[in-house]
């Protein structure tokens, strides 16, 4: 191509870079997901579509293990939607976001032992955990009197540990919760993984040509 | 613009299997194998361009850029849409493996359709070739709304709710990618004017 110059080739680099620039901050995948952990004998559960947009008013539906419906709802603005568990076992949670779009997700019920072992350790000292605030107290005043309080007990001291360590991992159980949830966008190297196929298939394709026609 | 996995029943799934089979089978007949580098950009083009979202309005919208990969390969885009949707659901998990034939039917039948429409008129001067080809960047999109309001047909109840709220949806897509084919007709007839001169030959 002898009049094909520079400047119209760096005009048209210049433009594709710009095109680029400006679409790569809408650069989010084209799923949807749903993500459901417990809390206590709720289940919560958060969908969206990859690239974090909340799908709002979606519907859930959950089935049993035999395939049955449970029950379903619709996911509200910030595109959650909980529900009490009628029964501690595995459950699929099937999120439709209409248009074809469709997620799912299952709770084991691993999921609700982890919950109702940590549910039934916090039911032993739940009667003493009701007096907690004047409890927590208490052992300020018994710290600074040097530990010598005889009216602090053991299982005072347990529920006030377990309390504060609840309290303390509630934003890390949080984090946790996000982190466990499906990454939804794919990321770099997935993009190159699939042009490079795409160049090995056509690189394939080529060979085949070239070896026929020499032939 | 894709369909997921357990969404469709079996013999809408089986239908859009046969048709993606036939076109890809047309497609590969219809390469010239001496251009295939062109069928494998466009693939990997069609490919990333789902990656771009326009996020207006209630669902989440992309670009699929089916119109330029129709306009430039003919029939070669049934295989060239096959490998790019294939590797979308292996590694995005974009639409699925059994949706597969419906989902490149729906992209690619669109997509040959803009090019016996306006694959002459890109040939031409610089306003026909403008207009011709924003027409088949917003209408391959157009159609490929219809064809997927059709194959949920069995699924959604009310159907035609549903279509209209596909096509509305995606009406800033069309905009978008006959603004996106209009300039790549256009860039590509100045710097590589060659690329039109052997456009692939019309099957039928």
């Amino acid at each position: 191509m002898k009049q094909f110059n520079h400047k119209t080739m760096v005009t048209g680099i210049i433009y594709s870079f710009m095109l680029s620039m400006l679409l790569i901050q809408y650069a989010f995948a084209h799923k949807v997901t749903v993500f459901a952990w417990v809390e206590g004998d709720t289940v919560y559960t958060e969908s969206k579509f990859s690239g974090g947009k909340k799908t709002k008013n979606a519907l859930i539906e959950v089935f049993d293990s035999h395939g049955n419906k449970i029950l379903d709802g619709r996911t509200d603005d910030n595109g959650s939607f909980s529900f009490k568990a009628p029964q501690k076992s595995e459950m699929k949670i099937v999120l439709l976001a209409g248009m074809g779009h469709r997620g799912e997700w299952t709770i084991t019920s691993e999921d609700f032992d982890n919950e109702t072992a940590q549910g039934s350790q916090n039911l032993s000292p739940q009667a003493s955990t009701s007096i907690k605030p004047d409890m927590i107290k208490i052992p300020n005043a018994a710290l600074e009197e040097k530990k010598s309080d005889p009216c602090l007990t053991s299982e005072d001291i347990q529920s006030i540990v377990e309390t504060a360590i609840k309290k303390q991992l509630a934003p890390v159980k949080n984090k946790l919760n996000k982190f466990l949830a499906p990454d939804s966008s794919p990321s770099f190297s997935d993009i190159l993984g699939g042009i490079g196929y795409i160049f090995g298939l056509m690189g394939i394709g080529a060979y085949f040509n070239y070896r026929k026609k020499k032939e | 613009m894709h369909i997921s996995e357990g969404v469709l029943s079996a013999p809408v799934l089986f239908t859009g299997g046969a048709f993606a089979a036939a076109g890809t089978a047309i497609g590969l007949k219809s390469i010239d194998y001496d251009r295939i580098a062109q069928v494998g950009m466009l693939s990997s083009t069609f490919f990333v361009a789902s990656l771009i979202h326009v996020n207006i309005g209630p669902s989440s919208v992309h670009l699929i850029l089916n119109g330029i990969v129709g306009l430039l390969l003919g029939w070669a885009s049934f295989p060239a849409i096959l490998v790019a949707l294939t590797l979308q659901s292996l590694f995005f998990q974009f639409g699925g493996i059994t949706a597969l034939g419906v989902n490149t039917v729906n992209m690619a039948l669109p997509a040959i359709l803009c090019y016996y429409l306006f694959g002459a008129l890109i040939k031409k001067t610089q306003t026909i070739a403008i207009i011709a080809s924003f027409a088949g960047g917003f209408l391959s999109v157009f159609f490929s709304a219809v064809l997927l309001g059709v194959s949920l047909i069995f699924t959604e109840e009310n159907f035609w709710e549903v279509s209209m709220l596909i096509i509305l949806s995606n009406v800033p897509v069309m905009i978008i990618e006959g603004i996106v084919t209009a300039f790549c007709i256009v860039f590509l007839k100045k710097v590589y004017p060659a690329i039109f001169l052997n456009m692939p030959k019309e099957f039928i």
